[in-house]
C-alpha cells in the first residue's frame, strides 16, 4: 500500500542517508561482483570473459561446495542455538533477577569482552583448549570459540527486549493465577522475541561466513564454504567462482528466512 | 529461584571471561613464548611504549570507531525508526538489503570495495576505511534498535500524537528516550564492530598506517609477542573506564 | 539531561566528524621514499639493512605486506603509482610484464649484475624482448624439516610424511599448489605436468591420520613446532634455516631421494613506480653480498641469486652444505608458471581433499 505523500517524505527523509551510504559503499562494489559471478573470468590483463552461469551451476553439482555450505549452515545453526541457550536465560535473570547498580555493572561486563581484539582472544582459547582440555584443532573447538565470540550479541539483543516488557503485564499474569512457567511462556517469551530474532539475524548471518576462528582453532575440521570462498581470493585467481559461491550463500540465508518467516509471523502476531 | 538465577549468569560471565583472563594474564607475564609458570613482569608494557607502529594504529582505531559510532548510530536510529513506525512499498525489500552486508563473506565486501574505490577514485586510505566500517555497522544499528522500537509499539507515541505534540516533539520526548537503552547499545556495537574490524581495514588501509586488528594479524603472522596482549588489556581498561563513566551519568540498564 | 541537548550534540559531533574525514587523505609521497611490497620478515624489512641502505642513500624505505601471491597482484593492479620495488616469484612475472604491472630494469644501474647466477639471472621467466623485468634475487627448496629430538635417524624419503609412526604429528601447510607438487614428488612424477591427478587426489587423502594441523605462516610453524605438536612438517630452506639459527629450534631441514620443489623469487619494479632510481639502488643493495651475508648468518634466508655472495657465506651455512651440493640440486624439480585454469583445477582438487580430511 503506498503512503501518503507526506508521509512518504518522512519515510524517505529517514532512511535516505542510511541506503545511500550503503548503496555508495556496499550496494554498487557487490553489483561488480554479481557482475563478476557471471564471467568465466575477470577482465583484467587481456583476459576475454564471456557470459556463464558455470559458477552457478557447479555449486550445485559439486559436493565440495554444496557439502561445505552445508557445513557451514551446520555450524552456523549449532552456534547459534548453543548462544540463545546460554545467553538467553543469562539475559532473563539479568533483567528480571538483577537489581540496581549490579544491573548496569553486569550489562557492561557483558559487552566489554566486544572491545578486547578477536584475534588474540581466539589465540588465547587456543591456550586454554590446548593445555587442560585438550581440544585445540577440533570441531568442538571452533563452535566454543564461536560462541565465545557471539554469546554477547545473544545476551544483549535477547536483554534489551526482555526490558522493554512492561512490569505490569507480568504483575497481571500472575495476579490472574498464572505460574511462573505459564508467564513465561505466554507472556514473556513472545515479547522478548523481536530480541531472539535480532540475535539470530547477528549470530548465524556473519557465523556460516566466518573463517579465521576455524582456521585458528580447527585445524583439519576448519573446512567450510568460508574459507573455500577466501582461497578463491587468494590462492587461486576465480573471483567469479568466489563470488558466486558467495551470492548462493546469500540466496540461502534468504531462503531460510522466507521459511521461518510464517512462524515469525504467528510469534510477532500473538502481540 | 533468584539464587539459582544469579548464580547462573555468574557462570556465563566466567565463560566470557575465561580467554580474557588468559590474554590479561599473559600480558604480565614474562615468557615471550606465553610459557608457564607465570612470572610477573611489565616488559611488555614497557616494549608496548616504544612500539610506535603499534600505538599510531590503536589510535587509528579508537578514532575511527568512534566516527564510526556516530555516524553509524545516526543514520541507523533514523531508518529503524522507518522500519518499526510505518508501512511502505518496498519495506520488506529494504530490509532484505541489510543481509549482504553481514551475510557476504566480508573478504568479498573488501575486494569489491577495493575495487570500486579505484574505479572511483576514492582509493585507499582512513576514509575509505570509514567509509566502509559505517556499512557494516549499518545493520546491527538497525537490527538493535529495531527490536527495541517492535518491543515498545507504537502506543505511547500514538498517545503523545493524540495529546497534540508534533512529530518531532514525540520524536525528542517520548521516541528517544524509550529506544536510548537501543541506541546506547547499538552505538557500543557499532563502536566494536569498528574497532574489531580486520579484513576491510586490511583492504583499504594504505601502505605505512593502518588500524589495530591489521597491526595485530600483521604481528600474528611474523611471530607475535605478549605486546599484543599489553595493548589488548590496556584497550579493556579504557573501555571499562569509558563504560562506567557513561554508566554514571546515564542509566542504559532500563528502569 | 533533556534530549534535545542530545541530539544537538549529536549533530554538532556529525557535522565535525564530516568535516574532519575530508581533512584526512592520505599525504603524497615524499621525496627519498621507497615503497617495497613484499612477505612479511623476508628480508627487505630487516631493520639493520633499511639503517644501512638509509645511510648510504638518503632514502627511507617504508613497507606494505601481501599474505599471498594473489593479494600481491591484486594490490598492483588496484594501486598504480603506489610502490615501487615489488617481490613476485618467478612464475608469476611474465603475467605482471604481459598486463603492464611492472617496469623493465635497466641493469647498468645494478652494479651486482654480472656475479648473478646465468640460469636464474637470464631465465626467460624475466627476460623478454632483450630487456630484464625482474632482477633474481634468492631461490630456495619446498620439502619438509624434522624434530631433532623426536626424530631419532634423519629420514631419506618423503614417504616419511606417510609413516604411520608420526600418525597425528605430521605438519603440513595449506596450500593447493604445494600440496599437489609434494603429491606428485611423492609418486614419482612430473610436478608441472603431472599424469596422473587421481593418484596424487588419493595419496593426498592418505595423510588423513597424519596430520595435526596446517599452518600458515613461518611463524605457525615455529610455534607448533615449539609446542611439540609436528615431528615433521613441510617447509622451506630458507625458513628452516631461519626456525634454527634464529628461533634455536632443534629442526633439520631434508632433500629426500624423491626430491624437493625448486623455486626462485626476483625483484621488480612495478609500472608508474614514483621512485624507480631509488628502486634501482634499493636492488642493488639487496643482492649485494654486503646485505646478504649478513642476513644468511644473522637471521636465517634462501640461497642468494648471487653466486658470489653465495660463495661468502660460512661453510657450515645450509645454504651451501644442502643447497650448494650438486647432487641436491639435480634431485630438485622446479616450479614452472600455471593458467589460470590449471590454478583453478588444484584449488578445487584440493578442496576435495580437505574436505575428506575433515570427515
Amino acid at each position: 500500500m503506498a503512503a501518503p505523500p507526506r508521509q512518504r517524505l518522512e519515510i524517505i527523509a529517514l532512511t535516505a542517508p542510511a541506503y545511500l551510504w550503503l548503496t555508495a559503499t556496499v550496494f554498487l562494489p557487490l553489483m561488480a561482483m554479481v557482475y563478476f559471478s557471471f564471467l568465466t573470468a575477470v577482465p583484467v590483463g587481456g583476459r576475454t570473459a564471456s557470459f556463464t552461469l558455470a559458477h552457478y551451476v557447479s555449486f550445485f553439482t559439486k559436493p565440495v561446495y554444496w557439502f561445505n555450505a552445508w557445513r557451514s549452515i551446520e555450524l552456523g545453526i549449532y552456534v547459534t542455538a548453543i548462544a540463545l541457550l546460554v545467553g538467553y536465560p543469562a539475559a532473563l535473570a539479568l533483567s528480571r533477577h538483577v537489581r540496581g547498580r549490579w544491573r548496569e555493572a553486569v550489562f557492561l561486563l557483558v559487552i566489554l569482552p566486544f572491545w578486547s581484539n578477536a584475534l588474540v582472544r581466539t589465540f588465547s582459547w587456543t591456550m586454554v583448549l590446548r593445555e587442560p582440555l585438550n581440544l585445540l584443532f577440533t570441531y568442538p573447538a571452533i563452535v566454543i570459540g564461536l560462541v565465545h565470540a557471539y554469546l554477547p550479541y545473544a545476551i544483549l539483543t535477547s536483554y534489551i527486549s526482555l526490558q522493554a516488557i512492561d512490569e505490569s503485564l507480568i504483575e497481571a499474569s500472575r495476579s490472574l493465577g498464572a505460574t511462573t512457567l505459564q508467564t513465561f511462556l505466554r507472556i514473556i517469551l513472545p515479547l522478548s522475541m523481536p530480541g531472539v530474532l535480532a540475535a539470530v539475524f547477528l549470530i548465524f548471518v556473519p557465523v556460516i561466513g566466518s573463517f579465521m576462528e576455524p582456521r585458528i582453532l580447527g585445524g583439519k575440521d576448519a573446512i567450510m564454504l568460508g574459507p573455500i570462498i577466501e582461497g578463491q581470493f587468494t590462492a587461486a585467481f576465480n573471483w567469479p567462482l568466489g563470488a558466486a559461491l558467495s551470492f548462493m550463500m546469500l540466496a540461502i540465508v534468504l531462503l531460510l528466512l522466507a521459511l521461518a518467516a510464517p512462524l515469525l509471523k504467528r510469534q510477532l502476531g500473538s502481540l | 529461584m533468584r539464587r539459582l538465577s544469579q548464580a547462573y549468569l555468574g557462570v556465563v560471565l566466567a565463560f566470557l571471561y575465561l580467554p580474557i583472563l588468559v590474554m590479561v594474564a599473559m600480558a604480565f607475564n614474562r615468557s615471550a613464548l606465553y610459557e608457564l609458570p607465570f612470572t610477573f613482569d611489565l616488559v611488555w608494557f614497557r616494549a608496548l611504549a616504544g612500539n610506535q607502529r603499534l600505538l599510531a594504529a590503536s589510535w587509528n582505531s579508537v578514532w575511527i570507531a568512534a566516527l564510526n559510532a556516530v555516524i553509524a548510530t545516526f543514520l541507523g536510529t533514523l531508518a529503524a525508526i522507518a522500519f518499526a513506525r510505518y508501512t511502505f512499498r518496498g519495506k520488506q525489500l529494504m530490509q532484505l538489503l541489510l543481509f549482504p552486508p553481514i551475510t557476504i563473506p566480508w573478504l568479498i565486501i573488501g575486494t569489491s570495495m577495493l575495487i570500486f574505490f579505484f574505479w572511483t577514485g576514492i582509493g585507499r586510505g582512513l576514509h575509505a576505511i570509514l567509509l566502509g566500517h559505517v556499512a557494516l555497522s549499518l545493520p546491527y544499528v538497525i537490527v538493535v534498535i529495531g527490536a527495541r522500537l517492535q518491543s515498545f509499539g507504537p502506543t505511547l507515541e500514538e498517545a503523545a500524537a493524540t495529546l497534540g505534540a508534533t512529530p518531532v516533539q514525540t520524536f525528542l520526548r517520548v521516541t528517544l528516550p524509550m529506544i536510548a537503552p537501543g541506541v546506547v547499545t547499538a552505538a557500543l556495537f557499532a563502536f566494536a564492530v569498528s574497532f574489531d574490524q580486520f579484513v576491510i581495514s586490511y583492504f583499504l588501509a594504505p601502505p605505512g598506517t593502518s588500524t589495530l586488528p591489521v597491526e595485530i594479524y600483521t604481528a600474528i603472522r611474523k611471530g607475535f609477542t605478549p605486546e599484543i596482549n599489553a595493548v589488548s588489556s590496556i584497550i579493556i581498561v579504557i573501555s571499562m573506564g569509558l563504560m562506567l563513566m557513561v554508566a554514571r551519568n546515564y542509566r542504559f540498564g532500563g528502569e | 539531561m533533556p534530549f534535545s541537548t542530545v541530539s544537538r550534540r549529536l549533530f554538532m559531533s556529525l557535522a565535525a566528524s564530516v568535516t574532519a574525514l575530508a581533512a584526512f587523505r592520505p599525504a603524497a609521497a615524499a621525496e627519498g621514499e621507497l615503497k617495497v611490497l613484499n612477505w612479511q620478515g623476508y628480508g627487505t624489512d630487516e631493520k639493520w639493512a633499511l639503517d644501512i641502505f638509509e645511510k648510504k642513500t638518503g632514502i627511507k624505505v617504508v613497507h606494505d605486506y601481501f599474505n599471498s601471491e594473489q593479494e600481491m597482484l591484486t594490490k598492483l593492479r588496484t594501486s598504480p603509482g603506489t610502490y615501487d620495488v615489488v617481490l613476485m616469484n618467478n612464475i608469476y612475472v611474465m603475467d605482471a610484464v604481459n598486463e603492464g604491472l611492472v617496469q623493465p630494469i635497466d641493469t647498468g644501474k645494478i652494479t651486482n649484475f654480472d656475479n648473478l647466477t646465468p640460469a636464474l639471472r637470464d631465465s626467460e621467466r624475466f627476460v623478454k624482448d632483450g630487456k630484464h623485468w625482474a632482477i633474481a634475487w634468492v631461490w630456495g627448496l619446498t620439502s619438509f624439516a624434522y624434530n631433532t629430538k623426536k626424530v631419532a635417524e634423519r629420514p631419506d624419503t618423503i614417504e616419511v610424511l606417510w609413516d604411520k609412526a608420526h600418525a597425528g604429528k605430521v605438519g603440513w601447510r595449506d596450500d593447493a599448489l604445494e600440496s599437489i607438487q609434494l603429491a606428485a614428488l611423492a609418486t614419482g612424477q612430473d610436478m608441472n605436468k603431472p599424469a596422473d591427478l587421481d593418484k596424487i587426489k588419493s595419496k593426498l587423502e592418505a595423510l588423513k591420520p597424519q596430520i595435526k594441523t596446517f599452518w600458515s605462516s613461518e611463524d605457525e610453524w615455529n610455534k607448533y613446532m615449539a609446542a611439540g605438536d609436528y615431528d615433521l612438517a613441510v617447509y622451506w630452506s630458507g625458513s628452516a634455516a631461519r626456525s634454527k639459527k634464529a628461533m634455536k629450534l632443534p629442526v633439520e631441514f631434508v632433500v629426500p631421494k624423491e626430491g624437493a620443489i625448486g623455486w626462485f623469487d626476483g625483484l621488480t619494479i612495478a609500472a608508474n613506480a614514483p621512485n624507480p632510481e631509488g628502486a634501482a639502488k634499493f636492488i642493488d643493495f639487496m643482492v649485494s653480498p654486503e646485505f646478504y651475508v649478513r642476513w644468511d648468518t644473522d637471521v636465517g634466508a634462501p640461497a642468494s641469486a648471487n653466486a658470489k655472495a653465495n660463495g661468502e657465506l660460512p661453510a657450515d651455512a645450509m645454504n651451501r652444505t644442502i643447497l650448494g651440493d650438486p647432487e641436491v640440486v639435480k634431485r630438485v624439480q622446479w616450479m614452472a608458471p600455471l593458467s589460470d585454469e590449471q590454478r583453478q583445477k588444484n584449488q578445487e582438487l584440493w578442496d576435495e581433499v580437505k574436505t575428506k580430511l575433515a570427515q
